[in-house]
């Protein structure tokens, strides 16, 4: 890899970059689905190339290969650079990036048990046992998956940093459908659409249990088919922590990439809210709100040891008791505010161009209770587990849909309802939060579907967040 | 680095290489894929991120003895080949037995390349630049200020089996998005080809700057049931969700989908199709397990009359395949490739005259499945809405959030466009029409 690394600054160099860096990576991925007791799928996946990426004439060219030849990498370093002298025609302002020293150093994800180590038949078998958890009367449709993904990977550029890591992932999850006439419901765990993932070893997937709940989400599924709809009204919303953090991926991971605020996407994933001249002043939410963005957490899928900038992972506050106070940054980003960058750049893969993505971002854990906010709740409801989600260009307007809720009678967990959505506007919605619970019941979660940038990227990005209470949401059934 | 594809001939080579590595006895399935992707962002009225990349993808599935691997590799050089082999035949190895999915035999389609053009392999970082340079101008000159993208790519498959499949095909799609901004709204447009050379620069900078200068100052309106104009941006994402939701074999086999067969469920102008071998879908002319894809007609005049299958569901439902699958196996079942809804007699005029109150909708944004089998769907409106009152154009309101079911939406029909324009989306693209329906529920 260093080799490599070595020839492609070398070669962008000599074609006139100003500034180089490029990653070199390896991935490998695996995935194991049953269906309806049944192996339906068991796929590995390998991946490599070199990222090339170029300031020439202050503006930006990058180029993906998976030739790591000589005469390869020379061709992907020579059409980075005349990328970018093709874009400093258009040119408004020159590319600046904020200090960032050069690092030598190594990081791997801490694994008890390589997820890779653990042989096909004992993966087959726990999936088979958590399938037939789910087999009861009534549903249709059992899914169960385990996937795991090791990314190896050297960044190197051209003011000297040369930094290797290897990022490990693992995760698993269940799905139970059930289907009558003119109504179809689904309860996944732990988590929806597709599995719960986590930067760790196998030793994740056999804290989760799935065996011991796909019984529960079984027969979840098939009562919410006869359940109550969800009531409509103005209430108080409690969430558990998955659909919280869901809640705080969309409407305030995203309005804090600060290329989003300066327009970078705005033809595509949109712009933000959360305009400069906010920071420090604007009341975000409430104060039991405090939100991080933190690379470092333990187990997060934004956990590494440096960013695909070769900036260090650290935490910074971007809701600090409700008061919004910073931004995901990059090094180009942060120049524009004299600031250096949060670490926060990184790219899908080899060939993807790296651009501000969450990290870990963090609803940090309160003094309440989840028993606690239902005994202390006159009406309402309880939701779990993310069904539906939408949010406006600007990240106000949002609508979510869970799995299950129950509705909340004078302090206690009464009547199952289906198909509840929940709405509102993020400052409004999170200033009417008055209860997060506490460490005991805080979790880090994954989310592996967010989607960003063009060409589109995929990318993995994990949040801390405990189960919470809003009051006065707008509440109603699909 | 040059851009340029291997052949289908050298494709096939590879691919006939990496079956002869299978061990005798295996069925075997390989899909050798290379693409060549380049594309310019660009905001602020300038090019802020540009990027070009290659890469080929090898996947090969084996079978023997009731078991099942498959194994993919985005890798290049010596030993690649050998090592995709192996990694298949030991996943197969370790699979427990079942009833796994066979590779298909040859259909005798020809593999007719509908959608590819060499002129869109062709295009350089400079020409990307000076079209979006253009457009930047043209903003600028209005006091506006350009976003979006240019992008060209380049797709070239092979698919060959034991079973005797052997066939290759390229596609190509040159896409120009652009959104304009003023002080106080946005608008948006985008066209795409098969052909580079086949975008109207100057018509779609035309079409944005003047929609941006229009949506400026919008006021806010009260959510509630309106008549819509949607355009064909907004159709088109619209088509989209239902064929996510509810048009594939599966969903109806797993009694997911809306789909009653023989049944009224649409306004009677609704003609559905889904058909790829038009040009501007760019397609290949065959699917994910080499089946050569077929019209399938979905909708008859408002009448359910036909999904889109893969192997596996046309052999649960007792038809053959529509040449609609996924890479198998796999646990999603079939999607649409390319839906068309007929285009009617009408236009974007005559709509907005025939409305009393409604709104005239550019651009549906993050549109999400809320209930799947009701077809409802929720999201946004976004980059030029419009207050229609007494058959004019009053003012742009702001943007609205919506919850409506698009069954439902198709059958309050009151006109469509007789003009269709090919829209790219999440899940590919559709061709689809003006269209003036007259109920779409607004929310918040």
């Amino acid at each position: 890899m260093r080799d490599i690394a070595e020839r492609a600054l070398d070669a962008a160099g000599a074609a006139g970059a100003a500034y180089a860096d490029c990653r070199v990576v390896e991935r490998t991925t695996q995935a194991v689905m049953v269906k309806n007791g049944r192996v339906n799928n068991v796929t590995e996946f390998e991946d490599a190339g070199v990222g090339i990426r170029v300031i020439v004439d202050g503006a930006w060219g990058f180029c993906g290969t998976q030739r790591t030849d000589a005469a390869g990498l020379e061709g992907a370093a020579r059409l980075a650079v005349r990328i970018a002298r093709a874009s400093a025609r258009t040119a408004v302002a020159t590319v600046r990036l904020a200090p960032a020293p050069a690092v030598t150093a190594t990081y791997a994800t801490p694994v008890r048990i390589d997820p890779f180590s653990v042989s096909l038949d004992r993966k087959i078998e726990l999936l088979l046992a958590a399938d037939a958890a789910m087999d009861v009367a009534g549903v249709t449709t059992r899914l169960g998956s385990l996937g795991a993904v090791r990314r190896h990977q050297l960044f190197a550029s051209s003011e000297g940093s040369r930094i290797t890591q290897t990022i490990i992932e693992t995760g698993g999850g269940l799905d139970a459908t059930a289907t009558a006439e003119g109504e179809v419901q689904s309860r996944s765990f732990p988590n929806s659409f597709g599995r719960q993932q986590v930067t760790a070893g196998w030793e994740a997937v056999e804290e989760m249990d799935l065996p011991g709940n796909g019984r529960r989400i079984a027969e979840e599924a098939v009562a919410l088919l006869s359940a109550d709809l969800c009531p409509a009204g103005t209430m108080t919303l409690i969430l558990d922590a998955t659909q919280a953090a869901l809640q705080v991926h969309e409407s305030c991971g995203h309005p804090t990439e600060l290329d989003r605020v300066l327009g970078f996407e705005a033809a595509y994933a949109g712009t933000s809210f959360l305009m400069p001249d906010m920071l420090g002043k604007f009341r975000y939410g409430s104060e039991a709100v405090t939100i991080s963005a933190d690379a470092t957490s333990a187990g997060g899928l934004g956990t590494f040891g440096y960013d695909d900038e070769g900036v260090a992972a650290q935490r910074t506050l971007l809701i600090d008791q409700g008061i919004f106070t910073g931004y995901l940054t990059s090094r180009e980003t942060a120049a524009g505010f004299d600031a250096p960058s949060g670490g926060t750049v990184r790219a899908e893969s080899w060939n993807r161009l790296p651009l501000i993505r969450m990290t870990n971002i963090n609803l940090e854990p309160g003094t309440s209770s989840l028993e606690e906010m239902i005994a202390t709740t006159e009406r309402g409801v309880y939701l779990e587990t993310n069904r539906s989600w939408s949010i406006d260009d600007r990240r106000l307007n949002f609508q979510f849909g869970t799995q299950v809720g129950w509705e909340i009678r004078d302090g206690r967990r009464a009547r199952l309802i289906r198909n509840p959505l929940y709405s509102g506007s993020t400052p409004r919605f999170w200033n009417s939060c008055d209860a997060v619970a506490g460490p005991s019941e805080w979790r880090m979660y994954g989310v592996i579907n967010c989607g960003k940038g063009e060409p589109g990227q995929v990318m993995h990005v994990g949040h801390g967040a405990a189960p919470c209470r809003f009051r006065d949401v707008e509440v109603r059934p699909a | 680095m040059s851009s340029e594809l291997r052949t289908r001939e050298q494709l096939l080579a590879i691919a006939d290489r990496i079956i002869d590595r299978t061990p005798a006895g295996t069925e075997a399935e390989v899909t050798v894929t290379e693409t060549a992707t380049a594309l310019t962002r660009f905001a602020n009225s300038a090019i802020h991120q540009s990027v070009a990349d290659r890469a080929l993808r090898l996947r090969l599935r084996v079978v023997r003895g009731g078991r099942s691997g498959v194994a993919e590799m985005q890798v290049v050089g010596d030993g690649a080949e050998a090592a995709l082999a192996r990694s298949a035949e030991a996943i197969r190895a370790h699979s427990p037995q079942g009833e796994p999915v066979h590779p298909i035999p040859p259909d005798g389609g020809a593999d007719i390349e509908h959608g590819y053009s060499e002129v869109t392999e062709a295009v350089t970082p400079e020409e990307r630049a000076e079209a979006v340079a253009g457009i930047c101008a043209a903003a600028d000159s209005l006091g506006q200020k350009a976003f979006g993208t240019y992008e060209t790519a380049v797709t070239g498959v092979a698919m060959v089996s034991t079973t005797g499949l052997h066939r290759a095909a390229r596609s190509s799609v040159a896409e120009l998005i652009a959104v304009c901004r003023g002080g106080d709204g946005s608008a948006y447009g985008a066209r795409h080809s098969a052909a580079a050379s086949s975008i109207d620069v100057a018509a779609l900078t035309a079409e944005v700057t003047d929609r941006c200068a229009r949506n400026q100052g919008a006021v806010a309106t009260e959510p509630g049931v309106y008549e819509v104009v949607l355009s064909p941006y907004a159709v088109g994402e619209m088509l989209q969700y239902l064929g996510l939701v509810g048009l594939g074999g599966l969903a109806v086999l797993e009694q997911r989908s809306f789909m009653r067969f023989g049944e009224r469920l649409m306004s009677e102008s609704v003609t559905l199709t889904d058909d790829v071998r038009r040009p501007e879908a760019a397609p290949l002319p065959f699917d994910g397990e080499g089946a050569t894809t077929r019209p399938v007609r979905i909708i008859e005049h408002g009448v359910c009359t036909g999904v889109v299958h893969d192997s596996v569901t046309a052999a649960r439902a007792g038809v053959e395949t529509t040449g609609h699958s996924l890479p198998q196996p796999n646990s999603d079942g079939p999607f649409p490739r390319y839906l068309s809804l007929a285009g009617g007699d009408s236009d974007v005029d005559s709509m907005v005259a025939a409305c009393q109150r409604g709104l005239l909708v550019t651009r549906l944004w993050y549109v999400r499945p809320v209930h799947p089998l009701r077809t409802i769907i929720t999201g946004m409106t976004r980059d030029g809405t419009f207050l229609i009152e007494r058959g004019r154009v009053v003012r742009p309101v702001r943007d609205l959030r919506f919850t409506q079911s698009i069954v439902e939406a198709l059958s309050e029909v009151r006109s469509i466009g007789s003009e269709q324009l090919s829209t790219r989306g999440y899940f590919g693209a559709t061709l689809a029409p003006w269209l003036h329906l007259g109920r779409f529920a607004f929310s918040s």
